[in-house]
């Protein structure tokens, strides 16, 4: 089995070419939009042009006249939900009133772009030209655009039905507050005020986007016993089930989720844009329908963008260099509907210091903006951008080395994390050690003719575990079916088909894995928070056993052995007698006496958190504010690697988007609440020109309890990235930039203000 | 209002009646099922729709229909039978050059027309000539090693 | 679009038939018309493609050692054609900084200088080397300095029915040379913040006998910075006369805010490039040991 050393493992470890590779280069790989059903005709959703405004009616009878249009629907065609009706996910779970506003806007519009009604048409230009014919009535109201004006003394309370969680007692009046959160040890105001040195960072963060290539796209058909078969481009198959059935009022057994090929999502892609009013005017028009959202559709109000905010972070130290109080506010901007708590990102920020004194106070506030979702690490970049800005303004203070300040503070396995809870095996030291060592942090900064400065910056993302399922059936040939219910968005099919070779002894290609609909698959919550291949490993290595087990029972039978004489290795199972036979000998002597069926469940497996360190190597332009990244590496403990190949992947991937927020990407809203750069030519994403080749080191201290040791990957590389530049921008100019993304206007004006 | 053109997509000629206010990538897409190309920003703004005409990159979102009377085009489908890979597609199945794929197409065919052109890129070259092909997914490093891979296998080189 | 036709002409003179019809719209490269048809920006009954017309793609070398480039060449031809490699250094630089390589495969410099954005990186350069728009339409043949073309943004000063057929580019001047800069936030797909072209012709003694300077992206049109360009005439090359001169350019510029910049960092941009440029082209002339 399993967590054996390294070396004797055959294939994992190793750096298999992805199992689905060929049809991405071939471009056969099938996505959503690529769906053609007979008789299959386009929906498009119109959308709000107003921040804040009061639907006081909308009249579809032109747009249901026109020939063409096959159905219109509003708000008016869904069933009202209960107020507290919600859909199981992991350990929170969403509230389905705002999954539906999401779809379908009701009686209220709270950000330009929320859908206020769909039409199906046979073609994409009668379908547009139907939605310039439904006539809405707003009623315009004066919207909160920015977290400030949501919060004023007076501002427009967004949702009567939002009281400030996390407050005693519990309110009495709705607020744009949808939560405080406190994290507490200690006393901070003192340990400041006798601190040798305190640093403080005011930052503030532009909301991003996650950027993936691939807009929302659809198709929904019901039959004719009304079963709704669903294609989508999702991060969760059962998610969506549960979201679009309670928003319809449809019981899950007549309806089916089939995920396909996703283009990227990155957190985008959890909740459903649009999947409900596809099934609706599915089952209206009685023909399959298309919905693809247009990159304005996605950019302007269609999609869930990452959440903008604000930090206050100060930090405190004695002359040892021991961090001995930390304080930060965190306010969120959640947009038009309440979102993620602060409270993993808080912990996040704070979770790699040891220190007695912590206050973290958080909030997240609604305001007339897009509803915001997770991209990576959620909330994680952009505390980290302040939070080691602080601890690099510290060092700087105290004139210390900021790898030797970070390995005095470093938490270690057994330390204390922000909520009072010990971490389980956590490998910083070690990660610090290797930067230590590595080229990247003794090389000295190659000159140049403009400035450069070198920043290192660390990051910590806990990850999740929720739960994943998958089954393994014994084809007749012998070879392992692997069925998994997670959606495959970084490469798991790969790296589990790995797995189960290993765990069968054989070759990946002697693999077959899927992933299965809700239908045939058993629930498992959506690919996010760094969980599918950890987790799917363990319910892969359980429903291994179990195969293997009735195998050795059968192989027992047929060589008149009792299981307990059987032993299986790479393909065989032999007795001590000498008897042996091969798995394909058994399954074609024994297919017809039974399947073979091996299942296996994995819920709150341990955690296996994430930690990096990254070290950027940057030149500053200081008449045009440009920033150069001149070299960039990631170090990231990642347990053990499934595949390095992959691993690198996710590490380079997540870095060039950590790259883009700190440097270009940002939204630019209007005080109307419309976003001024709703294009990718204004909203700008790296070329393969704007970075360098990011190097990776991959650091193993596997986590023990585990199948194999392994951690979560994909968040934590993109944690640090913002901050390592601005450490970088500030030993190459002696100038902190405090709002992220550091835009060259934002760069410059910066040196500016500081040569005055 | 349609219009009839003829035109060639990766060998096959096609006569076939196009709206006018199409474009090549609804034509591909729509009209022959070539869904290989894909559609990210819909105005020439992430490279998605990269396809070659006469040899050259263009995004197809940008070309109206009638304007491809008596090109020759070459589309992701156009690179390989199915069982042999070009060098560039086999590069980057081996290097890890593509993750959720979407990019990949047009990134293939942009990689093409720099090798067919330039045998020997170095590093930049390469950046440069995708730089039109925005990834969000692999920050570019395994794909530019993937196009040197297969720049050295063309020359007769390398493993 | 129900109603929109499309129309090839092989000649001139049909072309010019063709555009006098009601809605017609002359089409290049697309680049810029296709995102403007299907965002409905503009909503013309005819489209008339003008790339099947010999004089329109055709880049030749005229009798006076000038160039000719077809208003509807590609960037990329025109980038790629020796003749505007070893003379016309500025024009590949602007051609290859437009879009990204796919959109310079189609995009045209008749199409960039026609749809007359202030941002529009081919203008500056062909200003700033004195290069003439060849305007056929129906009443004849004229010329028109580039110029003269932009009106406003998305305006020019030729008629509906005008074809803009070619650019012609005086043959270089002695001891001259011409760049242009632009700031970007990105290396690849993005547009000017603010662009800057300059062209100087330096004497014996290395002053400044001649002098263009147009800066884009900050004004309604690409804006010729006269005053800045007198401020050089007569002054010896250096770096200081070329500072005073980057001071006054951006002091003329006419910069707006907007999600691209403000238009106070606009304003420094001109200042930046204006300089740098001009630096730029005094080492093209002098090489690059001379002293600043």
């Amino acid at each position: 089995m399993s967590a054996e050393g390294a070396t004797s493992l055959s294939v994992i470890g190793r750096r298999v070419p992805r199992v689905d590779a060929r049809e991405r280069v071939t471009g056969t790989a099938v996505y959503a939009a690529d769906l053609a059903l007979p008789g299959m005709v386009v929906a498009r959703q119109l959308r709000s042009p107003h921040a804040l405004a009061i639907i006081r009616s909308i009249d579809t009878t032109r747009a249901r006249a026109l020939p063409g249009v096959l159905a219109v629907l509003t708000a008016e065609d869904f069933p009202p939900l209960p107020t507290d009706a919600t859909v199981p996910m992991g350990e929170t779970g969403y509230d389905m009133w705002m999954v539906a506003e999401l779809n379908m806007a009701r009686g209220k519009v709270h950000w330009v772009g929320q859908p206020v009604a769909a039409v199906a048409a046979v073609d994409r230009e009668t379908a547009d030209a139907a939605l310039a014919l439904i006539a809405v009535d707003y009623e315009p109201l004066p919207s909160v655009v920015r977290i400030a004006d949501a919060m004023k003394p007076g501002a427009p309370v967004l949702h009567d039905r939002v009281f400030t969680k996390g407050v005693e007692p519990r309110p009495q009046n709705p607020s744009n507050v949808c939560s405080r959160v406190v994290i507490s040890r200690g006393e901070t105001a003192r340990a400041l005020a006798d601190a040798a040195a305190t640093a403080t960072i005011s930052a503030e963060v532009d909301t991003a986007h996650q950027g993936y290539l691939e807009p929302q796209a659809m198709v929904a058909q019901v039959d004719a016993n009304g079963f709704a078969t669903v294609w989508t481009s999702t991060q969760g198959q059962f998610t969506t089930e549960l979201m679009i059935a309670r928003m319809l009022g449809l019981p899950q057994s007549k309806l089916k989720v089939v995920p396909l090929e996703v283009g990227g999502a990155f957190g985008g892609k959890i909740a459903i844009h649009g999947e409900a009013v596809a099934v609706k005017l599915a089952e209206r028009c009685r023909r399959p329908v298309k919905l693809v959202f247009t990159r304005e559709d996605v950019l302007q109000g269609g999609s869930g963008p990452a959440i903008g905010a604000l930090f206050d972070i100060t930090v405190g130290a004695d002359r040892d260099g021991k961090v001995v109080a930390i304080e930060g506010t965190y306010v969120l901007d959640a947009g038009g509907l309440p979102g993620l708590s602060p409270s993993l990102l808080m912990q996040a920020s704070a979770a790699l210091y040891q220190t007695p004194n912590l206050k973290l106070t958080g909030s997240d506030v609604v305001t007339n903006k897009p509803r915001t979702e997770a991209y990576r690490a959620p909330g994680g970049i952009q505390a980290a951008f302040a939070f080691e800005q602080a601890m690099d303004a510290l060092c700087q203070k105290l004139d210390l080395d900021p790898l030797e300040f970070r390995k005095r503070n470093a938490s270690v396995t057994g330390s204390l994390m922000p909520i009072g809870t010990p971490f389980p095996s956590l490998g910083l030291t070690t990660i610090l050690d290797r930067v230590g060592e590595h080229p990247c942090w003794r090389d000295p900064l190659s000159a140049g003719r403009l400035p450069r400065g070198r920043g290192l910056a660390l990051g910590y993302w806990r990850g999740t575990s929720m739960t994943s399922a998958a089954h393994i059936t014994v084809a007749g040939d012998g070879r392992p079916m692997v069925t998994m219910g997670p959606v495959d968005i970084s490469g798991t099919r790969t790296t589990m088909a790995q797995v189960v070779a290993e765990e069968f002894g054989l070759s990946v290609d002697d693999v077959h894995v899927q992933t299965g609909d809700t239908k045939s698959v058993g629930y498992s919550d959506g690919a996010a928070g760094s969980r599918v291949a950890r987790t799917t490993t363990a319910a892969l290595v359980e429903a291994a056993r179990d195969a293997l087990g009735q195998l050795r029972r059968r192989a027992g039978e047929k060589l008149q052995s009792g299981i307990d004489d059987v032993s299986y290795a790479a393909g065989v199972f032999r007795t001590s007698r000498g008897g042996a036979i091969s798995l394909a000998e058994l399954m074609q002597a024994t297919l017809t006496e039974g399947a073979i069926v091996g299942r296996g469940v994995s819920s709150k497996l341990p955690l296996g958190v994430e930690i990096g360190a990254h070290v950027a190597d940057v030149e500053v332009d200081p008449e045009t504010g440009q920033v150069t990244v001149l070299r960039y590496t990631a170090f990231q403990d990642v347990g053990l690697a499934l595949n390095p190949t992959a691993v690198e992947g996710q590490m380079e991937g997540s870095v060039v988007q950590g790259l883009g927020w700190a440097l270009t990407e940002g939204f630019d809203y209007a005080d109307n609440g419309r976003l001024r750069n709703a294009s990718l030519l204004d909203y700008r994403m790296p070329t393969a020109l704007d970075v360098p080749r990011i190097d990776c080191v991959i650091v193993e201290c596997p986590v023990p309890g585990v199948p194999y040791g392994v951690r979560g990957v994909g968040e934590v590389p993109i944690v640090p990235v913002a901050a390592a530049l601005a450490n970088a921008i500030a030993r190459a100019t002696g100038v902190r930039v405090t709002k992220m993304p550091m835009t060259p206007e934002r760069v410059l004006a910066a040196l500016e203000a500081a040569r005055q | 209002m349609s219009t009839p053109v003829t035109f060639k997509v990766n060998g096959i000629t096609y006569r076939r009646d196009v709206a006018v206010g199409d474009t090549l990538l609804d034509v591909l897409r729509d009209g022959l099922a070539l869904t290989g190309t894909k559609e990210g920003c819909g105005n020439g703004n992430c490279g998605t729709c990269t396809v070659l005409i006469d040899g050259a990159p263009v995004n197809a979102c940008l070309v109206l229909a009638p304007e491809i009377a008596g090109a020759d085009i070459v589309t992701i489908e156009g690179l390989s039978d199915g069982r042999t890979l070009h060098p560039i597609q086999q590069a980057l199945v081996e290097t890890g050059g593509t993750q959720c794929g979407f990019c990949t197409p047009g990134i293939v065919l942009s990689a093409k027309a720099l090798l067919d052109a330039n045998p020997a890129p170095s590093d930049h070259e390469i950046r440069q000539a995708i730089a039109g092909n925005l990834c969000r997914c692999t920050g570019y490093g395994k794909i530019v090693e993937a196009i040197a891979v297969a720049a050295e296998r063309m020359r007769g080189g390398g493993a | 679009m129900p109603t929109l036709e499309f129309d090839q002409p092989s000649s001139l003179a049909e072309a010019v038939a063709a555009l006098a019809r009601d809605g017609a719209r002359p089409l290049a490269g697309g680049t810029d018309l296709v995102p403007q048809l299907r965002e409905g920006r503009r909503t013309p009954r005819l489209i008339v493609d003008l790339k099947r017309i010999t004089e329109l793609t055709a880049i030749r070398e005229t009798s006076d050692g000038g160039l000719l480039i077809g208003a509807a060449a590609s960037l990329s031809s025109i980038a790629n054609h020796p003749l505007v490699v070893a003379r016309y250094p500025a024009v590949v630089r602007a051609a290859r900084m437009v879009g990204s390589l796919q959109i310079q495969n189609r995009a045209s410099l008749g199409g960039n200088i026609c749809n007359a954005a202030p941002s529009a990186d081919g203008v500056p350069p062909l200003i700033c080397l004195g290069a003439e728009g060849l305007v056929v339409g129906p009443g004849g043949e004229r010329t028109v300095p580039v110029e003269a073309i932009a009106t406003g943004p998305g305006r020019t000063a030729l008629g509906p029915a005008d074809v803009l057929v070619a650019i012609r580019l005086p043959p270089p001047a002695e001891r001259s040379a011409a760049t242009y800069l632009r700031f970007t936030p990105r290396r690849e797909m993005d547009i000017a913040i603010a662009g800057a072209g300059t062209w100087i012709a330096l004497d014996a003694a290395g002053r400044v006998t001649a002098a263009r300077i147009v800066l884009a992206a900050v004004a309604p049109v690409p804006l010729r910075a006269r005053g800045a360009e007198a401020l050089l005439i007569g002054a010896v090359g250096d770096a200081g006369a070329f500072e005073t001169a980057a001071d006054k350019a951006a002091a003329e510029a006419q910069p707006i805010s907007d999600t691209r910049g403000s238009a106070d960092y606009r304003r420094s941009l001109v200042r930046v490039l204006t300089k740098r440029a001009l630096l730029a082209c005094r080492e093209q002339i002098l090489g690059p040991g001379a002293a600043a």
